[in-house]
C-alpha cells in the first residue's frame, strides 16, 4: 500500500482508527464481489404491462401511482435508446431480466431486531453501519443516517426518529408514496420529466425503491443522510428512484454508495435522482459508485444508465454534485443543475476512473436560466487498461440569464497506451453578458514523477496511486470526510494492474 | 423494439434528390432519401441544423455569362478563377506552377453530407501542382454568378517537398440566393510550407459551404485562416491530417457575424503518427442576433505518441442577443501526449475599456481598437503584406458596417 | 485666488453596498504635488478610480472640480481630454494593439476633443522619441502590444511616457513605486519630476515613504477609513514611516 502519511492534508482531519481500518481492508480486485444467500421474492422474468402492475401491487401503491406508471410504460414503448454517448454494448434483452426482487423477510421490519441477520451481516461486510447503537457508541465518528436498499426494496432506514424531531422525513420512496402522497405528487418527475429519456421513462414505469428526503423550511439537517444500494440477485435490474426536497433556507448533505456481486452477466441499473432546492436552500449530493465493473476480460459488470438532475428552483439556492465513479462496465451519467432561481449556483465535482474494459461517458449539464447564476465544473478522468473515458458536459446560458458565469476545468490522465480519454463539452452562450471559461488538458504520469517516487522507495502501483490521488485532489476535498479515505483506497484498487 | 421512423423530406431535400439523380449520383440520392439533411441529432451538425436552415435549393448552376467585380484583389497575385463550377482559362502561370483540370471532385470520402454532395456535383476540378517555392500569392477566385444557383466546385493542390506558397481563396458572386459547395484538397510534401487563406465574401442571401482537406507529410508546416464575412449561412469544414513526423498545423479561423447570420467553422483534425503538433485558434465575434458556431475536434490515433496539440476558441459578444456556441473535442488514444483545449466567451473586457477611455479615447473607438487587437493574433502571422492588409480591410469593413 | 487644478468636496462613494470614500476634501492648487498616504484598504486607490471615472463606483455625495469644471459629469475619456491623467497601479495589458498605435490614438482623440488638429506622423514620432529617450524606452518596446509581457519597470515607464506625451493638467500616480527596484524607481521618478511645472499638479498615492524621497511633495495627506485625517508638509511622511498609521486611526471621527 502507498504510504498516505505523505499526504498530510488528507490525514490531518481523519482519526487514526479510520485510517488504520481502511489500511487493513482486504485488497481484493473487487472487494464487494460476494453474494449473500437470502431468500428472495421475485417478479416473473421480462417486461410487460403486467410487470408494472405486479411491482405496483407489491408496493401496495395507490391507484394514481399505478396509472402514472402505466402511462410512462406506454410512453416508453414509443421511445428508442440514445446512441450519442461514446459507449458500445450488445443489445440489452429486457425480457431476460427480473424487474423486481425483494429479500423475503416480510412483513417490513419495524426495528433492526426484525431485520434478517444475513442481511445485516451483508451490510456489515460492506462496512455500512446499520446498527444505531454501534454508531452511537463510536465516539469520534459523525452520525450518518442510512437507508439500505437491496435489489428492489429498502430494507432499513436508520435514525428516522431523531430526524423526525426536526421535521425531516427520511424514508424509502415506497413508503413516501403511501404516507406523503401530496409531496410525492407535487415533486415526482418535476425535475426529470416522465418522457425525459429512454432510461428515465423506463425507470418511471418500473422503479422499485429508493430514498425520499424532505427537509422543512429553515432546517439544517443535523447529520449526513445516506443510501447504500446493493444489487444482489442474478439477472436483476435495479431501478431506483430518489427524490430530495429542500424547502427554503434548509440544508442537507446526502451520500450514496453502490455495490454489486461479481457475475459474468451484465446487469442493468437505471436510476433517476431528482433534487429540488427552494429559496436559499442547499443540497450537497455525493456518490461513490462502485458497481461491479466486470472482470479483467470485460466480462460481466453493471450497465449504469442514470439520470440525475437538480433544480435550483428558488433564488440563491445551491446544488452541488460530487461523484466518484470507479465501478460499472458502462457508465452513462450526467448529474445536472437547472439554475432557475436568480443568483442560484450549481457545482459538479467528478472523479471518473476506468480500467480493464470499462466505458465511462459522464459529465454534467449546467443550464443557466436565472439572472446572476453561476456554475463550476471540475472533472478528473483517469483512463487505464483498455478502457474509454469520456467527459461530456453542457454549459448553456439562456437569453434571460444575465451575468451568467461558468468555470470549467476538465483534466484527463492516461495510464498506458491502450486506453482512450475524450472530452466533449458543449458551450452555449446565448447572452452577451455571460462569461464562460472552459479549459481541458490531457496528460500522462511523467517518467520524472515515477522515477522520483521509485527513488523514494515506492513501487510502480504505489507511485501511480499516489500521483493519481494528487491529480484528483481538487475533487476529493469536496467529499464528506467519511468518503474521502474510502475513495483514496478505492482509487488504488481500481487502478490495480494498470501498470507494468 | 426501436421503430425506424421514416425521415420526412422537405423541399430542399427533394430538390437535392432530383439534382443528384439528374447527374447519375443514385447512391448519394438514396443517402439523402434515407437520412435526410443532418439535424442537431447528428453530432457534427449539432449547432448547424441543415434541415432547419436550408429551406430551398436553387437549380444546378449553368455556365456563367457575366462576372461581378472581384471581391478582393491582391496586388501582384497570380489569379485563377472558377465560375459556376467551371474552371476558367488562366493566364501564364508563374515559374514552378502547373495548372490543369480533371473531371469530378477531389475530397476523400467521409461520412458527411457536404462532402458527399461536393463529390457528386462537382463536374471538374482545378488542379495546381507547385513544384517549388512560388513567390506571388496564388489567388483562386471562386464565384457563383447570375440567377440563384446551386454550384459545386473543387480544387486539388499538390505542394512538392520543400516548396512553399501562399494561397488565397475567395468566394463571392452575384447578389442572389446561391448555395455554394466548395471542396479543396491539399497535399503538402515533406517540409513544404503553406499558408492557405479562405475568405467568404458572398452575399447575405447566399449559403456558403466549404470543405478543406489537408494531408501533411514529414515536417510540413501549414497555416490556414478561414474568414466568414459574407453569406447569411456559412460553414467551413477543415480536415487536417498530420501524416508525417514533425508536421505542424496552425489552423485558424474567424466568424464575423451580424444580425441574422449563422457562421460555422468545424475542424476535425487527425494526428495520425507520432511527433506531430498543432495549434488551432479560432475566434468568434457576434453582434445583433448573429450566431457563431465553432467546433474543433482533435483526434490522436492509438500510436501517435508525443502529439502536442492545443485548441483554443475565444468568443466576443458585442450584443446581448448574439449567440456563440462552441464544442471543442478531444479524442485521445495515445498516452504520451500533451493535448488540451480552451474555450472562453464574454464581452469586451471592462478594465481594458476603462484604461483606453482614461487615456481620452472615446468609447466607440476604444471598442474598435480592442476588437482589432483581439483579432491581431490571426492576421499578424500572415507574412505577405498585401494579403494581411486586405484581411485587415475586411475586418475593418465589418466593424464599420456595425457602427 | 487662482482656481485650484483639483478641488474635491465631501466626496462619498461606494461599491455595491460598501461605502469606501466617506467625505474626502482636498484642494490642489496649480503646480503643487500632493501625496496621499494610507494603509492598504484605506480607500486611496478607490479615490484614483473615482476621479478617473471607473464605472464600478457609485458617487453618493460631494463634487469634484477639475480646473473649475465639474469632473463627475464627464465620461472617462472626456476627463482625460480635460487634462486628468491616471498612472495605473496595474497597467492593463491589451493584446494585439501595438503601443505606438495606442499612443497615437490617445493623443489624437484628446486633441480632437479639444478642437485641435491631429498631430502629423513625423511630429508624433519626434515627440515619442524624445520622451522615450528620457525614460529608456526604445522603439522596439513601442512596437510590442501595449503592456503585454512588459516587466514591472517597463509598465511603469510606459505609464510615465504616456503622461509626458499627453501633457495633462492633473496627474494621479497610483502606487507608482509598487513592483519597482531602486534603479527603475529612479528612472520613473526622474521622468515624473521632469514634468513638474507651475501649471501642472500631481496627486501621488503611495503606501511607502520611499517614493517621496524621489518625488518630493509639497503637501502630505494621511488617508484612513475613506477620508483624509491629517495633512502636513513632507515631514509628515517621515513621521508616518517611523510611527506607522495606528496613531491616525479614527483621528477624524
Amino acid at each position: 500500500m502507498a504510504d498516505y502519511d505523505d499526504i498530510p492534508t488528507l490525514k490531518e482531519n481523519i482519526d487514526r482508527a479510520t485510517v488504520d481500518s481502511v489500511r487493513s481492508l482486504d485488497v481484493d480486485k473487487y472487494k464487494y464481489g460476494f453474494e449473500t444467500d437470502i431468500e428472495s421474492d421475485m417478479a416473473p422474468k421480462g417486461l410487460s404491462e403486467d410487470t408494472v402492475r405486479f411491482i405496483s401491487a407489491k408496493k401496495n401503491e395507490p391507484q394514481w401511482m399505478l396509472d402514472w406508471r402505466l402511462e410512462a410504460y406506454a410512453r416508453w414503448l414509443t421511445m428508442t435508446e440514445p446512441n450519442w454517448a461514446k459507449v458500445h454494448y450488445p443489445k440489452i434483452d429486457l425480457q431476460d431480466m427480473y424487474f423486481y426482487a425483494a429479500p423475503k423477510s416480510t412483513p417490513a421490519p419495524t426495528s433492526l431486531d426484525e431485520v434478517d441477520p444475513e442481511l445485516l451481516k451483508m451490510y456489515d461486510k460492506l462496512g455500512i453501519p446499520l446498527k444505531e447503537r454501534e454508531i452511537l457508541a463510536g465516539v469520534e465518528r459523525p452520525k450518518v443516517a442510512v437507508d439500505a436498499v437491496m435489489d428492489s426494496v429498502s430494507v432499513v432506514t436508520t435514525f428516522r426518529e431523531e430526524l423526525s424531531k426536526v421535521g425531516i422525513i427520511f424514508c424509502s420512496i415506497s413508503e413516501a408514496i403511501r404516507e406523503y402522497p401530496e409531496l410525492v405528487q407535487k415533486y415526482l418527475a418535476s425535475v426529470v420529466p416522465v418522457s425525459d429519456n429512454y432510461y428515465a421513462t423506463l425507470n418511471c414505469a418500473v422503479f422499485t425503491d429508493g430514498s425520499f428526503v424532505y427537509i422543512p423550511k429553515g432546517v439544517r439537517c443535523p447529520m449526513e443522510l445516506s443510501t447504500y444500494f446493493r444489487i444482489n440477485e442474478k439477472k436483476t435490474g435495479q431501478f431506483e428512484r430518489t427524490l430530495i426536497i429542500a424547502e427554503a433556507d434548509s440544508y442537507v448533505s446526502y451520500l450514496e454508495g453502490c455495490t454489486a456481486p461479481m457475475r459474468d452477466e451484465n446487469q442493468l441499473h437505471a436510476a433517476v435522482v431528482e433534487l429540488v432546492a427552494l429559496e436559499n436552500a442547499e443540497i450537497k449530493y455525493s456518490t461513490v459508485q462502485n458497481w461491479y465493473p466486470g472482470d479483467k476480460d470485460g466480462k460481466g459488470g453493471i450497465y449504469n444508465f442514470v439520470t440525475k438532475r437538480g433544480d435550483c428552483r428558488g433564488d440563491n439556492s445551491k446544488i452541488s454534485w460530487t461523484q466518484v465513479e470507479t465501478g460499472s462496465a458502462i457508465t452513462w451519467k450526467y448529474p445536472s443543475c437547472i439554475l432557475r432561481g436568480d443568483g442560484s449556483r450549481g457545482e459538479f465535482y467528478s472523479i471518473a476512473i476506468s480500467n480493464g474494459y470499462q466505458q465511462v461517458d459522464s459529465g454534467t449539464k449546467m443550464i443557466h436560466l436565472g439572472k446572476n447564476t453561476s456554475s463550476r465544473i471540475i472533472a478528473k478522468g483517469i483512463a487505464a487498461g483498455f478502457s474509454d473515458n469520456t467527459y461530456r458536459g453542457q454549459v448553456s446560458a439562456h437569453a434571460k440569464a444575465k451575468n451568467a458565469r461558468n468555470f470549467t476545468q476538465c483534466d484527463s490522465l492516461l495510464i498506458g497506451d491502450k486506453c482512450g480519454a475524450h472530452t466533449v463539452p458543449y458551450i452555449e452562450s446565448r447572452n452577451g453578458t455571460a462569461v464562460f471559461e472552459h479549459e481541458a488538458t490531457t496528460s500522462k504520469i511523467s517518467d520524472d514523477q515515477m522515477f522520483y517516487c521509485a527513488q523514494r522507495g515506492l513501487d510502480e502501483e504505489e507511485a501511480v496511486a499516489l500521483i493519481v490521488n494528487g491529480f484528483v485532489r481538487d475533487v476529493l476535498q469536496h467529499l464528506p470526510m467519511e468518503f474521502m479515505v474510502e475513495t483514496q483506497k478505492l482509487i488504488s484498487i481500481s487502478l490495480e494492474g494498470s501498470v507494468g | 423494439m426501436a421503430l425506424t421512423v421514416p425521415v420526412r423530406l422537405g423541399t430542399a431535400e427533394n430538390t437535392l434528390i432530383e439534382q443528384l439523380n439528374s447527374v447519375g449520383a443514385a447512391a448519394e440520392a438514396e443517402r439523402i432519401t434515407v437520412a435526410g439533411l443532418p439535424t442537431r441529432r447528428v453530432e457534427s451538425y449539432h449547432y448547424t441544423d441543415l434541415k432547419m436552415l436550408l429551406k430551398a435549393i436553387p437549380p444546378l448552376a449553368q455556365a456563367a455569362n457575366e462576372a461581378s467585380a472581384p471581391a478582393l484583389r491582391i496586388a501582384g497575385a497570380y489569379q485563377l478563377m472558377i465560375a459556376n463550377g467551371v474552371v476558367q482559362a488562366a493566364s501564364t502561370a508563374p515559374a514552378g506552377v502547373i495548372v490543369g483540370k480533371t473531371a469530378g471532385g477531389v475530397l476523400s470520402t467521409r461520412d458527411d453530407v457536404l462532402v458527399h454532395l461536393n463529390g457528386a456535383l462537382a463536374k471538374e476540378s482545378l488542379t495546381l501542382t507547385l513544384e517549388n517555392s512560388v513567390d506571388p500569392v496564388i489567388q483562386i477566385d471562386r464565384r457563383i454568378e447570375g440567377e440563384a444557383a446551386h454550384a459545386a466546385d473543387s480544387v486539388k493542390i499538390f505542394v512538392a517537398d520543400g516548396a512553399s506558397a501562399v494561397i488565397l481563396e475567395t468566394f463571392s458572386g452575384s447578389d442572389a440566393a446561391h448555395v455554394g459547395n466548395h471542396g479543396t484538397y491539399m497535399a503538402l510534401g515533406k517540409n513544404a510550407v503553406v499558408t492557405h487563406v479562405t475568405v467568404d465574401l458572398s452575399s447575405r442571401s447566399a449559403a456558403h459551404f466549404a470543405s478543406n482537406e489537408y494531408h501533411l507529410a514529414d515536417g510540413a508546416k501549414l497555416r490556414t485562416l478561414v474568414i466568414h464575412a459574407g453569406a447569411g449561412l456559412s460553414r467551413t469544414q477543415v480536415f487536417p491530417r498530420y501524416e508525417g513526423a514533425g508536421a505542424h498545423g496552425d489552423i485558424t479561423g474567424l466568424n464575423l457575424v451580424s444580425d441574422g447570420q449563422h457562421a460555422d467553422i468545424t475542424m476535425d483534425a487527425l494526428h495520425a503518427v507520432p511527433g506531430t503538433t498543432s495549434q488551432p485558434l479560432f475566434k468568434s465575434i457576434a453582434r445583433g442576433r448573429g450566431k457563431s458556431v465553432v467546433q474543433g475536434k482533435l483526434v490522436v490515433a492509438r500510436d501517435a505518441q508525443k502529439t502536442d496539440a492545443k485548441f483554443m476558441h475565444q468568443g466576443l459578444m458585442l450584443s446581448d442577443e448574439a449567440e456563440i456556441l462552441s464544442k471543442p473535442e478531444l479524442e485521445i488514444y495515445a498516452d504520451d501526449v500533451v493535448c488540451g483545449h480552451g474555450s472562453t466567451c464574454g464581452k469586451l473586457d471592462e478594465d481594458s475599456m476603462f484604461y483606453l477611455e482614461s487615456r481620452g479615447i472615446p468609447t466607440a473607438e476604444a471598442e474598435t481598437m480592442l476588437v482589432r487587437g483581439f483579432l491581431e493574433e490571426l492576421v499578424d502571422p500572415i507574412e505577405d503584406e498585401a494579403l494581411a492588409e486586405a484581411l485587415h480591410g475586411i475586418i475593418d469593413g465589418w466593424l464599420l458596417a456595425g457602427k | 485666488m487662482t482656481t485650484p487644478i483639483l478641488e474635491i468636496r465631501n466626496l462619498h462613494a461606494r461599491i455595491e453596498d460598501r461605502e469606501i470614500l466617506k467625505g474626502v476634501n482636498l484642494i490642489i492648487p496649480p503646480g503643487e504635488v500632493h501625496a496621499v498616504m494610507g494603509r492598504n484598504g484605506s480607500g486611496k486607490s478607490t479615490l484614483s478610480y473615482v476621479l478617473a471615472g471607473k464605472e464600478d463606483y457609485e458617487i453618493t455625495d460631494g463634487e469634484v472640480l477639475l480646473d473649475g469644471e465639474n469632473l463627475l459629469d464627464m465620461e472617462p475619456h472626456e476627463r482625460a481630454a480635460a487634462g486628468l491623467f491616471l498612472a495605473f497601479q496595474y497597467p492593463i495589458e491589451i493584446p494585439g494593439v501595438a503601443t505606438m498605435t495606442f499612443l497615437k490614438a490617445a493623443i489624437n482623440s484628446q486633441r480632437k476633443a479639444r478642437g485641435e488638429g491631429e498631430l502629423s506622423t513625423p511630429d508624433f514620432m519626434r515627440a515619442v522619441k524624445t520622451a522615450g529617450t528620457e525614460l529608456n524606452i526604445d522603439t522596439d518596446m513601442l512596437k510590442r502590444p501595449l503592456n503585454v509581457g512588459f516587466s514591472g519597470g517597463e509598465k511603469k515607464r510606459a505609464e510615465v511616457l504616456q503622461m509626458a506625451l499627453l501633457q495633462p493638467k492633473m496627474c494621479i500616480l497610483d502606487e507608482t513605486d509598487s513592483g519597482l527596484d531602486i534603479d527603475a524607481l529612479q528612472v520613473v521618478s526622474k521622468g515624473v519630476n521632469a514634468l513638474r511645472n507651475g501649471n501642472r499638479s500631481m496627486l501621488v498615492i503611495t503606501h511607502y515613504q520611499r517614493l517621496l524621497n524621489h518625488i518630493v511633495p509639497d503637501v502630505v495627506h494621511v488617508f484612513s477609513d475613506g477620508r483624509i485625517v491629517e495633512s502636513g508638509d513632507k515631514d509628515l511622511a517621515l513621521q508616518l514611516e517611523a510611527k506607522g498609521y495606528a496613531d491616525f486611526d479614527g483621528a477624524a471621527a
